[in-house]
């Protein structure tokens, strides 16, 4: 270096010393300032020169060819004149689809003013639409995938790994390092290199597969999903000897049996076939011939939401479900099967009633029969024998091509196989495109280890999880809602998934991230998926392309009807007989699935269907065997299966099958980011790639500690007297109480009225003169109404997270739920009936609760300063800024459906125990507190309530008015189906209708005249409310055999 | 001095019970009560201060924690809307009913015992609603818009909603606060006037001086100052009834099982009498040995409250009986399960503890012996001070947490915040107090010397003129009583 010396060049200020000593280093630094400006060019050139050279520059920005272009053509930005169709403030709507391990959903997205804010299903896509054209329903991962859009703990860069601290670089160092590392081995063929994807059909996804294994010809490729249809594909290969997926037709089944299969919960197409069952269900309504309703049996070992809205359910050990399977073909007389012997007495009269059943509906064609992820695949193998014989295909099961039926082996063995390989020393690069195997790949496979010894690994993944801290880079994948894209749905039907906004953390999506690898000369995804659709789908006008973004769906894309598979072998040997000990079941979880949402605070807080756990997974036994080990819930228990062993609090579950324990994987990680770090317990640590779903012989042993399980119902053991109050309440097996009215189909059909048992001829004396039900007295053209079906609800929540998002309701956290504090305006009020020691006789009723809007609303009266009111159309609403907080309406509420903002849950941490002061004015806190990102997903039409207020359903007042204030613009009055609340819109099994109870013909004020329909509390308390029940409706088979006995006699 | 120790809780029909003992005459009235507020201050007082005041000083600091962070602070929750504030607010306007009953009805009444004691219960009960005004305007979610409980004119035309029983008791509370403030002033003017009039300090003799309007002590003085007190007293008397009452239809007016009763207005008032003589007897036991005023509040001012206890208490157990017949009767099965749940449900020690401290424990005062015996009616009151804010919360805690849904069932833990500040607002209770006690005069003097048999020169007993005569005269043991005759009367 040299010297300082007393600087004769004028230098005022100076960068270094290294400036200030003037080295000729630095010098050259200095004139590389400007690289490539090379000003004597410019000083040699004439004038005519000169001229001709800025002309041409000038041509080239302002032309737009391609030189000086802020942003590249396909991004989107806000705009700075208003385009023709667009108006600031009117949100608009996208449709798009989702891929979820390898099966597409079907969404259409509102946005507002370029922020997503909302997801709902595609109304003009059959396995989304409720209402063809009109409702589309989305699942809870769906809806909430909003929040996790906007997710501020979503990685931002790229991170590299390789040396020994990470370093935050960016796309165009990893650019550089690719074209540098990928080059090497495109020379070498992709020799040691493999790639590990997550499960995707994605036509665009296998079009740019193929050029990436054309790029790296020896290059491996695996898939791997910690839940998936392996099962189900293995059966129909085993049966057909081909892939083919079944599409079952619910709403064509009378007779519907199961084995396993929750087809109403976490089956991929379980939208569509809520859909279908709720079907079957409603037509006990109809007049006359038509007059029916279906009968679901099930057989599972894991009580399920297909298994509390079945009519005839048994709980059984997974390995039973072969024998059960086995029986029922004999019994049929499926050509191969004999014999029934060794069934269980439970067992046998559920085979037997199964059997005259599908018999029975086999004539009419309405016979199915179903098996779900976790039974066996020759399980599915005579499940198929069985459909074909019930001749099932082409009525109410149709057999398609498996879109993901190129895989040759299951998801378990690739991973496995992966493993092996790499431990083997032959890999030195691995790709993995998303998933997050480093938590959830089976402990037998050693994947850790793997990872650890290869030189070169890269991840892609939303966040910067457990697997991208494995590995030597991580790059930041980009949000469905923000990238290019296509997908398959259940059916194979195609479509495209347009992005609603600019990647936000400059994520890519993985094709793009391939294109880049593979060195393809395109690599934006947008021209990736024109090209795909292009070639594949030849779409290549722009009105066709344009049409298809608008529907969100190829018409006539679903993959064709096989005809011509026939059952190919049907024997199979029995399954080995369960070691002793329990039979440890894993499920994906309601909340994080199989993790990959542990950080969406909406599904963290969205209870499980049956346990009602938040924040929290459990391992779930029967009563009878937490009564054989002492336990209760909260306490903790060691699990071993095999050489694993992990320590989990218990949750003990009416309705479990007695010797099987469930527990749902997705918990217990420690890089999902700031909501979903540290949360229950990880039950992959017990899965092994042979014990998938089902882990025989584990054991259980009582720790000495107990463990606070976050629920939002029932979290204290209820004493004797709140059992009595509660029996009476909520009625016994198949009876009504009095705020839960139920009957049996055949008590309906006999005496429409049955449901309403003891309520019925109670007569509420009034002293005054009642306003109650007299809508002429509001004089207004609209009184609105809302009818809950409880026969068709089937407790899957959907409705819960479409109100969060709808109506900004924030999550508080375990801590605030554990002190019943949650904000959720509908719940789903969740009751168990019959022995809690027989896990066969168990019913599980579900009423979802929002707030009734009575007529005579205790809330209204009692409201010192007038900030909840009565509407002229009927609504009692909430004047948030007039509210104070004194909580006095809560308390006369009956129904408990108002929410309290104890603090201000937006800006305050959910995973904070404790509240922090905030010294500025209070209702600005959330205005300053919350993250401006996580700020653009409020719905902008909903005011964001402040700390200290009370809030409640409102019947979504917004999408009220904004329909009515349209429409009155144009002159004319909303009609039915013209307005949808939010929770309508979610529900898949429309159990929830919203309407004018004016308008005769509506179908809500059809409903309330339905002689199953009833108003909770109202027989009692007068608040005459404007939602109402209609009274669930089983159809079981023990009271229709002693009706058809007494009718005889 | 030569304090004789009198009997005066013996009723002879025949004669007037002395009610001021110790042979004081007007001086020694004057002297002894001045002497509490005169005498230098005492190192038990400030003990107790420094007490009182650290316990005011935690519930400022839990005031300020709750405003800036949110009323989460508490451990209310979905069902239990209203927990400790609320509980802690009827507590306080509960004790605050027997300083007005004393002054007010009793006065109409002509219940000349009521002097010794008036003042003090006066002071208690404005010290009361103190606390009790407070919890309202702190419990609300916004309290920085409390104020919109207030009918005032305002731009945007909002008027508070007049069917909310929350509004009604803004007003009976604020109605009640200002009636009893000015009760008190009123009565307290002549006796300002003493303490003025002996007052050496410069600063004593003017905010004396100010707060006794000039008071000269003429007859035209004392015929305003009468009228006065009689009116407030007439105006005063069915505001004693009225408050509670409004309190109660907060919960009777509501539809909640176990709030929605008839029986509420007048059970709230007996309870809240009884509280509120429970916590007279609580402070004035200790005080009247502390101050040194046992001639002035005798055996006979505390057996006559103890008497008090036991009506107000056995009106108390008939309410309780009647709630829980009443829900048999209705036949309602709501209403019945509450009941049976307060019983026997979660929270049934709260209910024993409640109808033992207020149903049983007045039942010892039928006994002459115990109402005599200023430790058990110590106890007793204490007793009745637990039991009346363990009513509360079993109203409040216990029907909330388990009402139509069963789903909505769920528990209510108390956080240390909510202890915290119970515990600060008896720390500003007897902050207050002890400043009343040390400032202002304890007792009712100018009423007590117009008791006083030299009072009534001419009325009724000549013979008890002059305190020598009382001595001498006024033998109690000449009609049996044995205990006068042990103590040996001369």
């Amino acid at each position: 270096m040299s010297s300082i010396k007393h600087h004769v060049t004028g230098l005022e200020y100076w960068r270094s010393l290294e400036q200030l000593a003037d080295s000729p280093e630095i010098q050259e630094l200095v004139d590389k300032e400007f690289p490539g400006y090379t000003p004597d060019f410019i000083k040699k050139s004439s004038r005519r020169g000169f001229l001709k050279l800025m002309s041409a520059s000038l041509a080239l920005a302002g032309v737009g060819l391609t030189g000086c272009r802020r942003w590249p053509r396909e991004k989107l930005a806000p705009y700075s004149s208003n385009p023709r169709d667009r108006m600031v403030g009117i949100p608009e709507q996208y449709a798009t689809i989702w891929e979820q391990n390898g099966v597409g959903k079907p969404l259409l997205v509102t946005s507002y003013d370029g922020r997503p804010i909302k997801i709902e299903g595609n109304p003009s896509h059959p396995f989304s639409w409720t209402v063809p054209g009109k409702i589309g329903s989305a699942d809870t991962f769906a809806q909430a995938s909003v929040l996790e859009l906007y997710d501020n703990h979503r990685s931002r860069n790229v991170i590299n790994r390789s040396r020994k601290f990470a370093e935050y670089t960016s796309w165009d160092d990893f650019t550089k390092f690719a074209n540098t590392h990928f080059g090497e081995l495109k020379g070498k063929k992709g020799e040691g290199f493999v790639v590990l994807s997550e499960a995707s059909v994605s036509p665009s996804f296998l079009a740019i597969k193929k050029r990436f294994q054309a790029a790296f010809p020896s290059a491996g490729w695996y898939e791997y999903e910690a839940l998936s249809c392996d099962n189900e594909r293995q059966g129909a290969q085993l049966a057909f000897g081909k892939p083919v997926r079944s599409i079952l037709h619910l709403d064509k089944a009378q007779v519907a049996v199961l084995l396993d299969a929750d087809v109403l919960g976490d089956h991929p197409a379980h939208t569509r076939y809520a859909g279908d069952w709720a079907v079957n269900r409603r037509s006990a309504d109809n007049k006359g011939a038509d007059q029916k309703m279906s009968r679901v049996y099930i057989a599972e070992s894991a009580y399920s939401l297909t298994g509390t809205n079945a009519d005839v359910r048994i709980g059984v050990d997974p390995s039973r479900l072969y024998h059960i399977a086995r029986a029922i073909a004999a019994q049929l007389g499926v050509e191969g099967f004999s014999g029934s012997e060794g069934l269980t007495p439970a067992e046998t009269s559920f085979v037997a009633s199964a059997v005259k059943d599908l018999k029975e509906a086999k004539e009419k064609k309405a016979a199915v029969m179903a098996a779900g992820a976790a039974a066996e695949p020759h399980v599915h193998a005579v499940v198929h024998a069985i459909n074909e014989s019930l001749e099932a295909p082409g009525n109410t099961v149709t057999l398609i091509e498996d879109p993901a039926g190129d895989r040759t082996q299951s998801h378990m063995d690739a991973i496995a196989d992966l493993s092996q390989k790499i431990l083997g020393g032959t890999i030195t690069t691995l790709l993995i495109i998303g998933g997050n195997p480093f938590y959830d790949a089976p402990t037998d496979v050693h994947f850790r280890d793997a990872l650890a010894k290869l030189p070169v690994s890269i991840h892609l993944s939303l966040f910067d999880d457990e697997t991208s801290r494995a590995c030597k880079w991580h790059l930041p994948r980009a949000h469905y809602l923000e990238a290019w894209g296509d997908a398959r749905s259940w059916d194979g039907s195609a479509t495209v998934a347009q992005p609603l906004i600019e990647p936000l953390y400059g994520g890519k999506s993985p094709i793009e991230v391939l294109a880049l690898i593979a060195g393809e000369a395109i690599t934006a995804g947008e021209q990736i998926v024109e090209r795909t659709w292009k070639e594949e789908f030849q779409i290549s006008d722009e009105n066709k392309w344009r049409k298809l973004l608008a529907d969100g769906i190829l018409a006539n894309s679903a993959a064709k009807p096989l005809n011509d598979v026939k059952i190919q072998k049907v024997d199979y040997p029995a399954p080995a007989a369960a070691p002793a000990g329990m039979t440890l079941r894993f499920q994906g979880d309601p909340r994080t699935f199989d993790g990959r949402f542990a950080n969406n605070g909406w599904l963290q807080e969205t209870p499980d269907p049956l346990t009602k756990l938040v924040w929290d997974n459990a391992v779930v036994l029967s009563k009878h065997d937490a009564d054989q080990l002492g336990l209760v819930v909260g306490d903790m228990v060691r699990l071993t299966a095999g050489g694993d062993s992990l320590e989990v609090a218990v949750y003990v579950l009416p309705g479990q099958p007695t010797g099987v324990v469930g527990i749902t994987v997705g918990y217990g990680r420690n890089a999902a980011g700031h909501i979903g770090d540290n949360l229950g317990f990880n039950a992959y640590v017990l899965r092994t790639s042979k014990t998938a779903y089902v882990s025989p012989g584990v054991k259980i042993e009582k720790l000495d500690k107990t463990y606070v399980l976050g629920m939002t119902q029932d979290h204290h053991l209820i004493d004797a007297i709140g059992q009595e109050g509660r029996d009476k309440r909520i009625g016994a097996k198949h009876e009504s109480g009095l705020i839960l009215h139920e009957a049996t189909f055949a008590e309906y059909v006999k005496d429409p009225r049955a449901p309403h048992g003891i309520t019925i001829g109670r007569v509420g004396l009034q002293l005054f003169e009642q306003t109650g039900g007299k809508r002429e007295f509001f004089q207004d053209s609209h009184a609105w109404g809302m009818s809950v079906d409880m026969s068709a609800c089937i407790g899957c929540h959907a409705c819960a997270v479409a109100c969060q998002a709808e109506n900004n309701i924030p999550i508080v956290g375990k801590h605030a739920v554990l002190n019943h504090r949650e904000m959720n305006w509908i719940r789903i009020d969740r009751y168990f009936k019959g022995d809690p020691n027989d896990s066969n006789e168990i019913e599980v009723l579900y009423q979802p609760v929002m707030c009734q809007h009575c007529e005579n609303a205790p809330c209204e009266q009692v409201c010192p300063v007038a900030a909840t009111m009565h509407d002229s159309e009927g609504l009692n609403v909430m004047v948030y800024n007039r509210c104070i907080g004194t909580r006095y309406c809560s308390n006369n509420c009956p129904y408990k459906v108002r929410r309290f903002n104890y603090f201000d849950w937006h800006s305050q941490d959910p995973r904070e125990t404790w509240g922090k002061p905030y010294l500025n004015i209070p209702d600005l806190q959330q205005l300053e507190q919350v993250d401006k990102i996580e700020q653009m997903q409020f719905n902008p039409e909903v005011s964001v309530r402040m700390r200290g207020v009370m809030e409640k359903c409102t019947y979504c007042i917004q999408r009220i008015h904004t329909k009515t204030q349209s429409k009155r613009a144009q002159g004319t009055d909303v009609v039915d189906g013209d307005i949808i609340t939010a929770c309508q819109q979610a529900c898949p099994t429309q159990a929830i209708v919203f309407g004018n109870l004016l308008e005769k013909t509506a179908k809500v004020t059809q409903l309330h005249q339905n002689p199953r329909s009833y108003a909770m509390l109202d027989d009692t308390l007068n608040t005459a409310p404007r939602t109402k029940y209609l009274a669930k409706l089983r159809n079981p088979v023990e009271e229709q055999e002693e009706k058809a006995k007494s009718g005889n006699a | 001095m030569t304090a004789i120790e009198i009997d005066n809780t013996y009723d002879d029909p025949t004669k007037r019970t002395p009610l001021v003992l110790g042979g004081k005459d007007f001086t020694a009235v004057t002297d002894a009560v001045c002497n509490v507020a005169e005498r230098p201050t005492t190192l038990g007082w400030k003990i107790a201060f420094a007490l009182a005041l650290s316990f005011l000083g935690l519930l400022g600091a839990c005031i300020l924690y709750l405003v800036t962070t949110g009323v989460g602070v508490w451990g209310n929750n979905q069902p239990v809307s209203w927990g400790f504030p609320i509980v802690n607010f009827v507590f306080w306007v509960g004790i605050g009913h027997a300083g007005t009953l004393i002054s007010a009805i009793l006065f109409l009444f002509r219940q000349n015992w009521r002097t010794g004691i008036n003042r003090f219960a006066e002071a208690m009960t404005i010290f009361a609603v103190i606390c009790a005004a407070m919890f309202p305007g702190i419990h609300v979610g916004r309290p920085w818009l409390a104020y919109w409980l207030f009918p005032i004119p305002n731009q945007m035309q909002m008027w508070p909603q007049f069917r909310s029983p929350l509004l009604w008791d803004v007003f009976a509370v604020s109605t009640y606060a200002t009636a009893s403030v000015l009760f008190w002033y009123v009565g307290m003017i002549p006796d300002l006037a003493t303490l003025r009039d002996r007052s050496t300090g410069k600063v004593r003799q003017i905010l004396y001086g100010i707060f006794s309007l000039g008071w000269t002590g003429s007859s035209r003085h004392w015929h305003r100052y009468e009228r006065a007190y009689l009116l407030l007293s007439a105006l005063c008397t069915p505001l004693v009834l009225s408050v509670h009452s409004v309190v109660s239809f907060d919960f009777a007016t509501s539809q909640l099982p176990g709030w929605h009763t008839t029986i509420f207005p007048p059970y709230f008032v007996a309870g809240a009498v009884y509280g509120g003589f429970a916590m007279v007897l609580n402070l004035i036991i200790p005080a009247r040995a502390f101050f040194g005023l046992k001639d002035i509040i005798t055996p006979r001012h505390i057996e006559n409250c103890a008497k008090i206890l036991l009506a107000t208490g056995l009106i108390v157990a008939y309410s309780y009986s009647m709630e829980f017949w009443t829900a048999w009767y209705s036949g309602n099965h709501y209403e019945r399960f509450t009941f049976w749940n307060r019983a026997f449900g979660p929270y049934a020690w709260s209910c024993w503890v409640m109808l033992w401290c207020n149903a049983m424990s007045p039942q010892f005062m039928w006994s002459k012996r115990l109402r005599k015996s200023m430790v058990a009616v110590f106890i007793c009151a204490t007793f009745g001070n637990i039991g009346m804010w363990f009513e509360r919360f079993e109203i409040i805690i216990t029907s909330l947490t388990r009402d139509f849904l069963p789903t909505n069932w769920w528990p209510f833990h108390p956080t240390l915040i909510d202890i915290a500040m119970l515990a600060g607002s008896f720390g500003l209770f007897f902050t207050l107090f002890l400043l009343f006690c040390r400032f202002l005069p304890v007792v009712a003097m100018a009423e007590v010397k117009s008791i006083m048999p030299e009072a009534h020169p001419h009325h009724g007993h000549p013979e008890l003129q002059t305190p020598d005569q009382r001595r001498t005269d006024y033998r109690p043991d000449e009609v049996g009583d044995p205990d006068a005759a042990a103590i040996g009367i001369p």
